[in-house]
């Protein structure tokens, strides 16, 4: 199954960004965009989304939750002792554990998360569509099918700053 | 919102974007230099020592230590706390000036954080060691357990020290890690050698670049960026909790937590500007850490310096105005002229006096003195932390448990170790992971192009 993809080639942001709009415009999107850096008109302007700072707060919910609920546990009902004269259920003292480890929760569960949905992980071979993509080049890869009426059009914005491979 | 008119340019030298990769990564792709293996060979000689004074304090015991009944806590602690200060700058660098939108960080951040996870690790050592019987040191984590389930003390901040440490260590590494993840893939896309391909490219995680990884990217760091503020303000005020928790003269201030903090940021902060001065000499980077770079750490150490001041003057000044019989004695006595006088005075010039001549910009622009400046600041906060270990516990309310401390050579080959230990990581990490993230450094290229490089005049955040 092999498709048939054009590239689209840029020097800089600026004349991506530019080209990404004027083919917007005319409802031509490309299939990915792979970038250097992050460029913000581009991640706003492709259709996809993240829910990944939702999902860290309801980590940060359940995690907090759970260790606080944990250390309630352990001191008042598993096995009180007395501390200091403290009551069994010295909740301020529990706060410093609660928030520290809520952190570490959140950080290791959102990594997690990244990894599962970007496909960012150990052992994953690079599909790799320009190899200067990451050193110095801006490159549109557009899937040849999909745009096949806008093809003449796509080609002239594309190689008006820039160049098709 | 970076105004090249105030600050200059955040790159010297207009390059293009695979100028960037390719100067920044030079010293992955070049040859070993010989003063590398030079470095290298001092450093696990010194590491090796350290191993040598573990291995006596673990066989023989916390006797082969200069510490007594009074004194328990020696070098160790001292050392433990001053790592963690350093460890601080990383994480504070890069969120705080993350969170104040200052561009310049990205050429200092990586290195920060470098040095954040090797200092920290260095730092675990201590209280693991501490502990004298450090195989039963999984005692401390709070699993069911057959002695009863007997918990561990959540009340304690030796536990909450445990947490926020072992928290911070993970936390930072992994931060630093995946900042570094676009960075490996470039490597594996200009190297020339296989084995370097296959290695880098493993590392990368099969990164490419392509929106959708860009944008949950952007999404983590800001998750993470925005947790890790929280973190870095917690746990050093966590780890001022060892002492001020106690009912120890000298110990027992609310001033402690902020103190501690900001304490542990200017520590770090001048360990910042002794490493990037080192990366700017031995590697050329002055293109991308610039004077201005330097200029403006300079200006943030002469502000922290004078919190630095005002904290000691305010615990001298509490200690007079509580009327606190104990609290007068410690600071008045003690501190200020007592046996350890000299060590109070030592952190006074070199954290509250010394980095004052930032203030001319002849001292700024000297690489040579900024650089023993830094490590005069180093010292300096190694003195506060001597200060307030030592002489709190060694003149306690009871004056038939006074009693004075020196390190035995045990204690100071450990310390020594740990320095090894942390030159061996920086050199390392000079040598196989890019010295500054080239994709920021690239993201902010565009500042220093007129019309913040957009072809349409537009705002830009």
């Amino acid at each position: 199954m092999s498709k048939k993809y054009i590239l689209g080639v840029f020097d800089d942001e600026a004349t991506l960004v530019d080209a990404f709009e004027k083919l917007k415009d005319k409802g031509v999107m490309p299939v990915e965009v792979y970038t250097p850096y992050p460029v913000h008109e581009i991640l706003e302007g492709m259709p996809i989304k993240t829910r990944i700072t939702h999902a860290a707060f309801f980590y940060g919910l359940f995690a907090a939750l759970g260790i606080l609920g944990f250390l309630t546990y352990a001191a008042v009902i598993d096995w009180p002792l007395r501390y200091g004269g403290k009551p069994f259920n010295a909740f301020p003292s529990f706060i410093v554990v609660t928030i520290v480890a809520t952190i570490l929760a959140i950080t290791l569960l959102t990594l997690f998360t990244f990894s599962a949905r970007a496909k960012v992980f150990p052992g994953k071979k690079a599909e790799i569509f320009h190899e200067r993509a990451t050193d110095d080049k801006f490159v549109m890869v557009f899937d040849e099918e999909g745009i096949a009426n806008e093809s003449e059009s796509l080609k002239a914005i594309l190689t008006e700053h820039g160049k098709i491979e | 919102m970076f105004n090249s008119a105030v600050r200059g340019k955040l790159i010297d030298g207009d390059k293009s974007y695979s100028q960037i990769s390719k100067e920044i990564l030079a010293p992955i792709h070049a040859k070993t230099p010989l003063w590398w293996y030079a470095a290298m060979l001092v450093s696990l000689g010194m590491f090796g020592f350290g191993l040598y004074c573990k291995y006596i304090t673990i066989s023989t015991g916390i006797g082969t230590w200069g510490v007594n009944n009074s004194v328990a806590w020696g070098w160790a602690i001292i050392n433990f706390v001053w790592w963690i200060g350093i460890g601080h700058a990383g994480t504070a660098f890069s969120i705080f000036l993350l969170i104040l939108r200052q561009k310049w960080r990205t050429a200092i951040n990586r290195a920060a954080e470098a040095m954040t996870v090797v200092a920290v690790f260095c730092a675990s050592l201590f209280p693991l060691l501490h502990m004298g019987r450090p195989w039963l040191f999984f005692f401390i984590f709070p699993y069911p357990n057959t002695r009863g389930p007997l918990w561990v003390n959540f009340n304690s901040p030796l536990f909450w020290d445990f947490v926020a440490i072992s928290a911070y260590l993970l936390i930072s590494a992994s931060f630093w890690y995946f900042g570094m993840v676009p960075d490996f893939a470039t490597i594996r896309d200009t190297a020339k050698s296989k084995i370097k391909k296959a290695v880098y490219g493993f590392f990368a995680f099969g990164w490419t670049g392509s929106s959708r990884e860009w944008l949950r990217f952007e999404g983590l760091s800001f998750v993470l960026g925005g947790i890790a503020a929280v973190l870095v303000v917690s746990v050093h005020s966590i780890v001022s909790t060892d002492f001020a928790v106690s009912v120890q003269a000298g110990w027992h201030t609310t001033i402690f937590p902020p103190y501690f903090v900001i304490g542990a940021i200017f520590s770090g902060f001048a360990m910042v500007l002794t490493l990037v001065i080192t990366m700017r000499g031995l590697y050329n980077m002055n293109d991308f850490i610039t004077d201005r770079h330097v200029d403006a750490v300079c200006r943030i150490l002469i502000f922290i310096s004078l919190i630095m001041g005002t904290a000691y003057m305010t615990e001298i000044f509490i200690a007079w105005y509580s009327a606190s019989e104990y609290e007068t004695y410690m600071f008045f006595k003690n501190r200020l002229f007592g046996d350890y006088a000299f060590q109070f005075w030592a952190m006074f010039t070199a954290n509250a006096v010394i980095p004052q001549l930032f203030w001319f910009k002849a001292v700024r622009k000297r690489m040579w003195i900024v650089f023993i400046i830094s490590i005069i600041i180093n010292i300096g906060m190694w003195f506060e932390r001597f200060n307030i270990v030592v002489t709190t516990l060694s003149r306690d309310y009871l004056p038939a448990a006074w009693a004075n401390y020196s390190p035995t050579y045990v204690e100071i080959g450990f310390f020594v170790g740990t320095l090894g230990m942390f030159l061996a990581g920086v050199l390392l990490f000079f040598r196989y992971i890019p010295m500054i993230a080239i994709s920021e450094l690239k993201s902010v290229a565009k500042f220093d192009k007129p019309n913040n490089g957009q072809l349409k005049a537009k705002s830009h955040e």
